[in-house]
């Protein structure tokens, strides 16, 4: 006879922390579930940004929160991509952008065409082809003032103010039920690989029969629980630093972020609609952090204003549910805010957890699938943001040689060998980033198809470019129908 | 011992800057233990120097003789100088600055002016001066000096101003202490040799005679010996550079009139103005086909910023070279040896010039023609260089509000100012060669000063990447700034080397 999951404790902070709480609370309060948050101190300042992958979008929709009022009162802007620039040294950048539909004609992927007319003398680039892209150089994106969207196959991501999104956060969730207190952890009592309680530092003992351990990289619940040692990455991640800051806002709002490499590592530019947030990841064997602190006005081009904060950054994975704990956000895994992932990593937890929520308290075997899923997944993130360091074209800089030359995971190394080969993306389950996003890097990157399925040369070379033709004019078409994010979102709308 | 006879005694005709620096370096280099040094000189006929402005490499010269830099600065009234201002010269109202620094860094090879242009096209700042650390400086009237090669900070590269009878008579006396000796009195006659034509002596008024074995000719625009007896011939630049008169006058100091010459252009030429210790020097260079001498003079009083202290002179010449600067057993310095308008200062430098490549192949015997022959063709070099540098002023504008100005719109130009206006214009180079005295840093100045904006640069800078350029460029204005920030005024550390408180 099974005892039902009643209790949850949530204890950790900011995002982790109230979307957990909202999601279970949505999901399972009706069921009898009380799920209660005890709240951590914070860790954002207030240069802090959340950059978000469009899946966030169905995340809120989950969650019940209406785009408009989280655009409303995150200072929020949405993007259509992110551009990164000087990842090649002085090559062009290119803009990773966020399209939902794969490109297609008479079935086969238009990447084939590209590179056999690419052979053939085309100089049009790849991303011209990628609605996504091509609005976000414009500026463009398909949310209006409103938060409603034009109709049209892309999807935006977003950027939202740190504090102010984790404010709204709480809100919704105390709103919905969830029980918070602001509180720090004093004890934790374990039995076995199991917690009983809580005792927080204001004396009260909180006892669950879930607990959920959303305290970042402090890791306050399973830092200690029995097997669920931190593997570190820092041999493929050398980075050490994040540094985060704030600049004036961006005039007009540009439709994408802007990820920079720099010496030291990479430099993120997201627009808000008051100021522009920035973060530095970097190694600080490199430069220093003052250094990097003085390169940003330079790099940016704009001055920094207000605070400049900078935490230490270790990335690895580590089992995310022991016993009857399981750790969401950055207890579980820390990657960095590459490729706008940090609340993915987030929703991608929540989504295992809410299909793996545990049927009996006393015995929870669906720890090994949830973290074997779960380890998936961030691995094939992991790997995706590995691309952007394994195939830099930075030369005779010790960073960037040595991001070049590690070795890559070999699943990875096969992806880059078979698209090399053909432009055919590997495909695995659990994957977050799908064949346009990978391509769109690889591209961008460099890494350029030797040849093309035999199957393109059935399309004769009139109609092929007759079809660019048409994609181009429907690409241009298209952007045409989305407002630009400026007339929306900045200046007299500010 | 047969052989023709080596030289020993040397001639010096005409004191003046000219002949007192050939002396001084002479007298050093050579010394007067084996070789006798005389220079001729009248003190009725006035030596042309007023204000005289320099260019960096004076500071090589005054190493050449050793002498204490503070001391030369109390006894010439110097003043230091670190550029050029240029006013009214691309259009009226408009100015700029000829620096003496470098324009930033060279990156991988390739000159700075082509990372700058790139940083500019992205929507950088197009103020080439921020990225000079005289020209900022400059603009704040500040001066030091720098040691060499200090981490992080650029060097402040400097020449003089001073006062031109002082230096020649600062000079005369380095000289006179290490033996040259010097005969007072005007040349009247010049005996050559029958057969061979070299000089053998000349004679003075008074009847007495001077022989030497090698005669420099230091005699000013008339070139006494180079052309009087030696008819070396004058190549005419007047059709690339019309100005044939300038009118000098000093003035008073005005207060703190910060380090550097100022060169406005007016109505038929240009303006001089350069201030020393205890006076300011001006000048009117003008060609008398445009304005008279009276109209001349009467614009130039009018427009002192302070009282003038003496009448106004008027001197005459002739742009151009003379066709030989080394004929015989004779080579002509300084004014003898062509005349090129102070705009750019190289005045002193062409006698320095001329000084180096003489002491580098200095004659064993009274007759060494192939020494003459490449003392010759180095010199043209050096003049047509520096002739082309100063009619690119005058073709690059776009002043064409008097009819002096259209004159020199439409006046043509030399083939090789030709060639470089096009490369700049093509790819913000002008491609020096190894002997010109003017660098790519100094041309880009004054092009771009005077308003021509290249169309492209060099493509080897478009493989920095944005971030490294970026930072490569903070890091060069952050040195400048940096160094700057530590300056003195130029007042107060003219004030300190006066009083002997810095030290070499």
């Amino acid at each position: 006879m099974s005892r039902k999951v009643e209790q949850v404790l949530i204890v950790g902070r900011d995002a982790a922390a109230w979307l957990t709480a909202l999601a279970l609370q949505r999901a399972f309060g009706r069921t009898g579930v009380t799920v209660r948050v005890v709240e951590l101190p914070s860790l954002l300042g207030p240069a802090d940004v959340y950059a978000a992958v469009p899946s966030l979008t169905a995340l809120h929709g989950l969650l019940g929160l209406n785009d408009h009022e989280v655009l409303a009162a995150t200072s929020g802007v949405p993007v259509l991509g992110q551009r990164f620039s000087n990842w090649s040294g002085a090559g062009k950048p290119f803009v990773h952008g966020y399209d939902t539909q794969r490109v297609a004609i008479e079935d086969l992927d238009f990447l084939q065409f590209w590179v056999k007319a690419r052979a053939e003398g085309l100089k049009v680039e790849l991303e011209d082809f990628s609605l996504a892209a091509a609005a976000a150089r414009q500026g463009r994106s398909p949310v209006e003032a409103d938060g409603t969207q034009v109709e049209t196959p892309v999807a935006p991501g977003w950027h939202f103010d740190g504090r102010s999104y984790v404010d709204l956060l709480r809100r919704a969730a105390l709103s919905a039920g969830v029980e918070g207190r602001a509180a720090g952890v004093q004890a934790v009592s374990r039995e076995g690989d199991r917690i009983v309680s809580v005792t927080l530092d204001d004396g009260l003992t909180v006892a669950a029969d879930l607990f959920i351990d959303a305290s970042g990289a402090e890791a306050v619940l399973i830092g200690d629980s029995p097997g669920a040692e931190f593997e570190s990455w820092r041999d493929a991640f050398r980075a050490d630093r994040i540094l985060v800051a704030s600049a004036p806002a961006l005039t007009p709002l540009p439709g994408h972020s802007e990820i920079a490499a720099f010496p030291a590592g990479w430099l993120g530019l997201f627009p808000l609609r008051d100021r522009t947030a920035i973060t530095a990841v970097y190694d600080s064997s490199v430069m220093s952090d003052r250094d990097v602190a003085q390169a940003i006005p330079v790099l940016c081009g704009r001055p920094v204003i207000g605070e400049v904060t900078v935490e230490p950054f270790a990335p690895g994975l580590r089992p995310g549910w022991v016993g009857n704990c399981v750790a969401i956000g950055g207890a579980a895994v820390a990657l960095e805010p590459l490729d706008a992932i940090l609340l993915h990593l987030i929703h991608t937890g929540l989504s295992h957890l809410i299909a793996l929520f545990p049927v009996d308290a006393d015995q929870m075997p669906e720890a090994p699938v949830f973290n074997a899923g779960f380890a998936s997944h961030v691995r094939n993130i992991r790997d995706f943001q590995l691309t952007h360091y394994a195939l830099n074209r930075r030369f005779d800089e010790p960073f960037w040689d040595r991001a070049r030359d590690v070795p890559v995971p070999e699943r990875l190394a096969e992806r880059f060998r078979l698209f090399e080969a053909r432009g055919t993306v590997a495909i695995y389950d659990d994957e977050s980033f799908q064949e346009q996003n990978w391509t769109s890097i690889f591209v961008g990157h460099g890494l350029i198809p030797r040849s093309y399925t035999p199957l393109v040369d059935r399309v004769p070379v009139e109609e092929q470019m007759a079809k660019f033709r048409g994609l181009l004019a429907r690409v241009a078409e298209e952007v045409r129908a989305m407002p630009e994010v400026e007339s929306q979102f900045g200046g007299a709308a500010r | 011992m047969t052989g023709p006879a080596r030289v020993r005694d040397i001639v010096i005709v005409g004191g003046g800057t000219a002949g007192w620096m050939t002396a001084a370096a002479l007298a050093k280099v050579i010394g007067t233990q084996t070789y006798s040094i005389t220079l001729v000189e009248s003190d009725e006929i006035g030596t042309v120097g007023v204000g005289e402005a320099t260019i960096p490499p004076i500071l090589l010269f005054n190493k050449l003789l050793g002498i204490d830099e503070n001391e030369f600065i109390r006894e010439t009234n110097a003043t230091f100088k670190l550029g050029i201002q240029f006013v009214d010269w691309g259009r009226p109202g408009h100015t700029y600055m000829h620096p003496f620094g470098l324009f930033g860094a060279d990156m991988n090879g390739v000159g700075f002016s082509h990372y700058w242009l790139r940083a500019v096209a992205a929507g950088g700042d197009p103020d080439n001066h921020r990225f000079v650390a005289e020209a900022e400086a400059l603009r704040l009237g500040r001066f030091m000096r720098t040691p060499q090669k200090t981490p992080d900070k650029p060097q402040i590269n400097y020449a003089f101003q001073f006062d031109a009878s002082l230096y020649a008579a600062y000079l005369r006396r380095f000289s006179e202490k290490r033996g040259v000796k010097r005969t007072e009195g005007k040349i009247s006659t010049v005996a050559r040799h029958p057969e061979s034509g070299l000089i053998e002596s000349v004679t003075l008024a008074d009847g007495s005679t001077v022989r030497g074995d090698f005669f420099v000719d230091c005699s000013g625009f008339r070139g006494l010996l180079i052309e009087g007896a030696l008819q070396a011939g004058y190549e005419d630049w007047t059709n690339w550079l019309p100005a044939n008169r300038a009118v000098a006058v000093p003035c008073d100091r005005v207060e703190d009139p910060g380090p550097y010459t100022r060169s406005t252009a007016v109505e038929a030429g240009w303006q001089w103005r350069i201030p020393l210790q205890h006076r300011t020097g001006n000048g009117y260079v003008f060609s008398d086909a445009f304005i008279s001498e009276d109209e001349a003079t009467a614009a130039l009083m009018r427009r002192l910023d302070a009282p003038a202290q003496a009448e106004p002179r008027v001197l005459r010449f002739v742009a151009g070279r003379r066709r030989k600067g080394w004929v015989a057993n004779c080579v002509a310095i300084g004014l003898s040896s062509g005349f090129l308008e102070p705009l750019e200062s190289t005045s002193i430098h062409l006698i320095q010039a001329a000084i180096s490549k003489l002491l580098a192949l200095f004659p064993t015997t009274r007759n060494e023609p192939e020494l003459a022959e490449r003392f010759n063709r180095d010199l043209d070099l050096q003049y047509e260089s520096v002739r082309d540098f100063i009619i690119a002023h005058y073709k690059v504008s776009t002043r064409d509000d008097t009819p002096f100005w259209r004159h020199c719109r439409d006046m043509a130009m030399p083939d090789t100012l030709q060639a470089k206006l096009e490369s700049f214009r093509a790819r913000g180079e002008v491609m020096v060669e190894n002997h010109e005295l003017f660098r790519e840093t100094n041309w880009f100045a004054i092009l771009y000063g005077q308003g021509l904006v290249p169309e492209g640069y060099h493509p080897l800078a478009d493989v920095l990447s944005d971030d490294e350029l970026k930072l490569r460029l903070a890091g060069i204005r952050a040195g400048i700034e940096r160094r700057v920030a530590e300056m003195p005024s130029h007042e107060a550390f003219l004030r300190q080397c006066l009083e002997g408180v810095t030290r070499r």
